[in-house]
């Protein structure tokens, strides 16, 4: 009988670190993963030797990138692994580490997502269609925007406001890389991107890095690991799409699936979440996702958006980061970051971001394929 | 009269019986488990994994149902100068495809009706080519 992550030994983030997400620059992405590795460590405060394993995200930065980092920490021969899954490289890798841990191979794990903004190369599959070169991400959303909008009859203005919640969030966090507050009106007028989507409800092109180390019990005894500031991870959920009615959306039909296997692993309802991190790329994916999560039924997003219930200090704080909108989205770092976020949130050390009581967190990501990560995150009592 | 030269004439053709200017057809695949297709391949069945003899072309009407659409504004590849409209269109015969409306300034809203018609495209080596766009169905 298979068996989920929650039934294998319990696995905690013990260390987390950043490079702030910022835009396309001059730094290498050695000195970014660095950056974060070695504040992740600090975190944890343990040296880099008691490393077993490192797990390397990065969807950009081309073949073999992770050695050429890592090497510089004090080349210590343990193994490696580069892990590519578009949008949610992150949380593959993460969910990796989790694994390898849980399973007793190592007790201690890194996972590090890193990215500089590069071409996307994506391969021939010998399928054609009819205009897809015309149909870049931001247009696939403003499609399900406009579909959204038709189908719960809500104004077009209303989904931005998901910016607004997401750049205040944002500004608080000093590893975001949309560092101020938006008004509506700022929001709607800024440059129009495809459809109702404007540039301050698209994530923004940018680089950076975030580290999560995780051990399992005896990882942390064995390292002298500080085990009030672990949290533990007790659900770990990878899905793929399927084939789905038509015109059902996929992303929310694949995230409605997966959050169902995550919650029923870790024995909690929607309503028990404290902190969600979305893939909130574009304005509309939060609701549909808060929606697909089960936080409130179909097309009542907005509603819930409006009475204040996903702010910091709401029913649940959704993005508190600033979400892909305001903290950014460099790819290859996202999904840890995500990890990161929820960990500072349940230890209390979110600062002017923190939510009050939060004791459960979920993490969620999807990348084109379609697929789609979801991890749920406890404070320890 | 000589056949129309088509931009991608593996995805969709003429309907041989309508008149000219003539009607598209799509050129789907149906899979031995019942499930529609578009476009047609013989990689396997995404729905069961079935290859082989149980994958066929299936021909689909291009009349269809409006899901969404939106104006792109801003698009980075230069072969495709914005702005155009995408359409997202549930087609009668079962599969959802988007792809570019005929005219912008055709107002078109969700739950409308959604036909195509055959555009013709000046190509940069000047030859006439034509592409298959959706249009609001009269
Ligand atoms: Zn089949």
């Amino acid at each position: 009988m298979a068996r989920t992550l929650n039934e294998l030994r319990p696995v905690y983030v013990v260390g987390i670190g950043w490079h702030r997400y910022q835009n396309p620059g001059e730094t290498p992405y050695v000195a970014l993963g660095l950056t974060a590795i070695r504040e992740a460590l600090a975190d944890a405060r343990i040296e880099w030797p008691a490393v077993e394993s490192s797990y390397v995200a990065t969807a950009l930065l081309g073949m073999a990138s992770g050695r050429q980092m890592l090497r510089h920490l004090g080349a210590s021969g343990a193994p490696l692994v580069h892990i590519e899954n578009a949008s949610a490289s992150g949380s593959t890798a993460f969910r990796h580490a989790c694994i390898e841990v849980a399973s007793g191979i190592s007790d201690v794990a890194l996972a590090i997502g890193v990215d500089k903004r590069n071409p996307v190369r994506r391969s021939d599959t010998g399928i054609d269609h009819l205009a897809d070169d015309a149909i870049v991400p931001f247009t696939h959303f403003a499609l399900l925007t406009n579909e959204y909008a038709s189908r719960h009859r809500v104004p077009v203005d209303d989904i931005a406001r998901v910016a607004v919640k997401n750049h205040r969030n944002g500004a608080k966090n000093p590893n975001a890389q949309r560092q101020q507050e938006r008004t509506l009106a700022e929001v709607l007028g800024g440059k129009k991107v495809s459809g109702s989507l404007t540039a301050l409800q698209c994530t923004p092109v940018g680089e950076g890095a975030a580290a999560v180390i995780v051990a399992s019990d005896e990882g942390i005894r064995r390292h002298g690991i500080n085990p009030d500031r672990a949290v533990r991870v007790t659900a770990s959920v990878g899905r793929s799409e399927r084939v789905y009615p038509p015109g059902v959306g996929f992303d929310a039909a694949l995230t409605r699936e997966t959050v169902e296997l995550a919650l029923a692993e870790a024995k909690r309802s929607a309503h028990e979440l404290d902190i969600i991190e979305l893939h909130d790329a574009f304005t509309v994916e939060e609701l549909h996702y808060i929606e697909s999560i089960g936080l409130c039924p179909e097309g009542h997003g907005i509603a819930m958006l409006k009475e204040g219930a996903l702010d910091i200090g709401g029913r649940c704080a959704v993005n508190p980061s600033g979400g892909l909108i305001a903290m950014g989205h460099p790819i290859g770092p996202t999904g840890v970051g995500q990890i990161g976020e929820i960990v500072m949130q349940l230890r209390g050390e979110a600062g002017p971001r923190q939510h009050r009581d939060a004791l459960v967190g979920l993490a969620h990501m999807v990348g084109v394929g379609a697929v789609c990560y979801v991890h749920i995150l406890e404070r320890c009592r | 009269m000589q056949p129309i030269k088509l931009l991608k004439s593996q995805l969709y053709s003429e309907d041989p019986g309508a008149g000219r200017p003539a009607d598209p057809i799509l050129q789907g695949g149906r899979c031995r488990c019942g499930y529609v297709f578009f476009p047609m391949q013989v990689y396997g069945c995404e729905r069961c994994g079935s290859r082989g003899n149980a994958l066929t072309p299936q021909p689909l009407s291009t009349r269809g149902t409006l899901l969404a659409s939106a104006l792109v504004h801003l698009h980075a590849d230069k072969s495709r100068p914005a702005p155009f409209t995408i359409v997202k269109v549930a087609l009668d015969d079962g599969p959802v495809v988007r792809t570019l409306l005929a005219d912008d300034s055709c107002d078109i809203v969700p739950g409308q009706r959604m036909t195509a018609k055959l555009v013709s495209l000046q190509r940069d080596d000047g030859e006439t080519v034509f592409d298959l766009r959706f249009v609001a169905a009269g």
